[in-house]
């Protein structure tokens, strides 16, 4: 019975390094608290535009953080969280101006009702596999716009609705730019952690096996559709998240910021970004905020055809996305540096 | 091996199931640990199995052999839900034909499927902890350290990604993971596909200590009728979707001839 003495002691068939990819880079934390140090410090060193540049790429990269969710960790494709984004766009738009709710409501709120959409839709969709989930996301994100200006005695219809933001405490001596900036970057950070400590769990574990083979997981007596529907549901939730932050940002919302375009975006920038990745996110965020506005200069139609040729390089070239050239040349760095 | 001690503290709480239901002992009072009646399954217009009739008294170790296409997969699918039957299947009476995988196997029914399964870019500490999936919190770290005991091998790489593990190692992942859960019912699907002998031999060695000392009943599906007839209690034949021949290991076993004359030329 004693394999131990029988086989005796054996040698890693492979190394640390190599074998575990999370470990490439030596120092997470290091890197974590360097970069949260220069996030702090950006509404105070750039200026305004460049400050809501930087709010929007943590606006979308809350969104891409829930979409991460159901992309890189159930492994399934959603064409509609661009209805999400609407839905929780709407919602300080209509409860903060018609209702006269404050401003610390309109946050919880549209998380709720998101994470409810996710829910109810969840339901029967993710009964449907791969390309039927998809199919059925992207009728969502077809219907919202008209539905929005249907109902426009509450939307505005397609004229819009204009949405105040939070603006800053007279304590804090920031300006009302600078102040959402840092509201938005807290939210973010919020959101991080939850989806690390999320994956780290009990139902991370289960879903990244209802990923890689969801047989084996089923006969381990891992609910697959509950798994999935709730981690719909979350997607959901951060799309809705995003969507109120993105309604105060921007001030404005309108049926035609959430056309089926923007889900579709929201779908490259998570697969370029990286999807199972934990800078995918942020750098999908960074790709769809600064990659068009950089190509804009050149003419109408070039935002479109340079993100278009980025996402085909990037699928080509790397297939774990941004995030996984990253992983690569931070491995290829921590080896330089290890054999000093 | 001989001082066996009959742990049945091994599972302060019963396993998944709380099953230290007294009558639950396939003692003549209560039901059959497991009883299959009548199973019949395929898949879409083909019929595999027709009309299988089992009982398994809990505690035993039972090999299911047979050639190629004559069901034996389909049988431990069946038994675990993952391909839908018609007929009963009672596992201490309780009703599981037709119940999900997931449900079945909070019942305490693990398979192992053919071809291992285990999540390649996992760590094999990731892979043991799904398979502690229903057990809970505070049990994982007992039971990581009891399937360890059992296979010392995997100690060294619980922190590297599944998919780099040999395939002996890999098949000795999914009967760990498998036991994670700690089972009443283990259902094994050929485990020494594309295993070394010696590899084969100690994962049944593993296999027959969880029968003894654990009391969990395995039934295990085996090409390699020797060792099937060596280390199982009890074995059956199959044949085209019934059960053929069946008797005690040591009844069919002495010159394994029944079972070589009648394994040989199909195979």
């Amino acid at each position: 019975m004693n394999i131990a003495e029988r086989t005796g002691r054996r040698r890693l068939a492979v190394g640390w390094e190599a074998g575990d990819r999370r470990q490439v880079w030596p120092w997470p934390r290091l890197t974590l608290a360097v970069l949260a140090v220069a996030a702090c410090a950006v509404p105070f060193l750039l200026n305004p535009y460049r400050v809501f540049q930087l709010t929007m790429v943590l606006v979308y990269g809350v969104a891409l953080l829930g979409l991460n969710l159901v992309v890189g960790q159930s492994g399934q494709i959603s064409l509609g969280h661009g209805a999400f984004l609407a839905l929780g766009a709407y919602v300080p738009a209509v409860a903060t101006g018609p209702l006269g709710l404050p401003h610390p409501v309109a946050l919880p709120l549209s998380a709720l009702l998101a994470f409810g959409l996710g829910l109810a839709l969840g339901l029967p969709a993710l009964r449907l596999r791969g390309v039927y989930l998809a199919v059925v996301t992207l009728a969502i994100a077809v219907v919202v716009p008209p539905v929005i200006k249907r109902f426009g005695a509450v939307t505005g219809g397609s004229m819009g609705l204009s949405v105040s933001a939070p603006s800053a405490p007279s304590w804090s001596g920031l300006a009302d730019d600078q102040w959402l900036y840092l509201l938005v970057l807290a939210v973010a950070a919020v959101a991080f952690a939850a989806v690390r400590n999320l994956l780290g769990s009990r139902a991370g574990r289960a879903l990244a096996a209802i990923r890689e083979n969801p047989e084996a997981a089923e006969v381990l007596g891992v609910r697959i559709a509950a798994h999935r529907t709730l981690v719909f549901a979350w997607s959901a939730m951060y799309a809705g998240v995003a969507g109120t932050l993105y309604a105060w940002v921007v001030g404005f919302v309108s049926p035609d910021s959430f056309t089926v375009t923007l889900s579709i975006v929201l779908l490259a920038a998570a697969v370029v970004g990286g999807p199972d990745s934990p800078a995918g996110p942020l750098l999908g965020a960074i790709f769809m905020t600064f990659v068009p506005a950089a190509a804009q200069g050149a003419g109408d139609a070039v935002p479109g055809l340079v993100s278009g040729l980025v996402i085909i390089l990037v699928v080509c070239a790397a297939p774990a996305g941004l995030a996984g050239l990253l992983r690569m040349a931070a491995g290829a760095v921590a080896r330089r540096l290890g054999r000093e | 091996m001989s001082a066996v001690r009959r742990r049945s503290a091994a599972f302060p709480d019963g396993g998944p199931q709380g099953g230290n239901d007294p009558s639950a002992g396939g003692g003549p009072a209560g039901p059959p640990f497991l009883r299959v009646s009548g199973l019949r399954a395929g898949y879409g217009p083909a019929r595999v199995l027709n009309g299988i009739e089992l009982v398994v008294g809990e505690g035993e170790m039972v090999a299911v052999l047979g050639p190629n296409g004559a069901g034996k997969t389909t049988l431990l699918r069946a038994l675990s839900g993952m391909v839908r039957g018609r007929g009963s299947v009672r596992l201490r009476g309780t009703e599981i034909l037709g119940k999900a995988p997931e449900e079945v196997a909070r019942l305490g029914v693990t398979h192992v499927p053919e071809g291992r399964g285990t999540f390649a870019p996992l760590t094999v500490e990731e892979n043991l902890r799904i398979g502690a999936h229903l057990r809970r919190r505070s049990h994982v770290a007992e039971d990581m350290r009891r399937v360890l005991a059992y296979f010392p091998l995997l100690q060294a790489h619980l922190r590297q990604p599944a998919g780099s593990l040999s395939g002996g190692e890999q098949q000795m992942l999914a009967v760990g993971r498998a036991l994670m859960a700690q089972p009443r019912l283990l259902l094994l699907d050929e485990p020494s596909r594309g295993l070394a002998p010696v590899t084969t031999r100690r994962l049944f060695d593993v296999l027959r200590a969880v029968n003894l000392h654990d009391g969990v009943t395995v039934i295990v599906v085996e090409q390699n009728a020797q060792l099937a007839l060596e280390f199982a209690s009890r074995a059956l034949v199959m044949e085209t979707g019934r059960l053929a021949l069946a008797g005690e290991a040591g009844r069919l076993g002495p010159g394994r001839r029944v079972a070589s004359a009648y394994l040989g030329p199909r195979r």
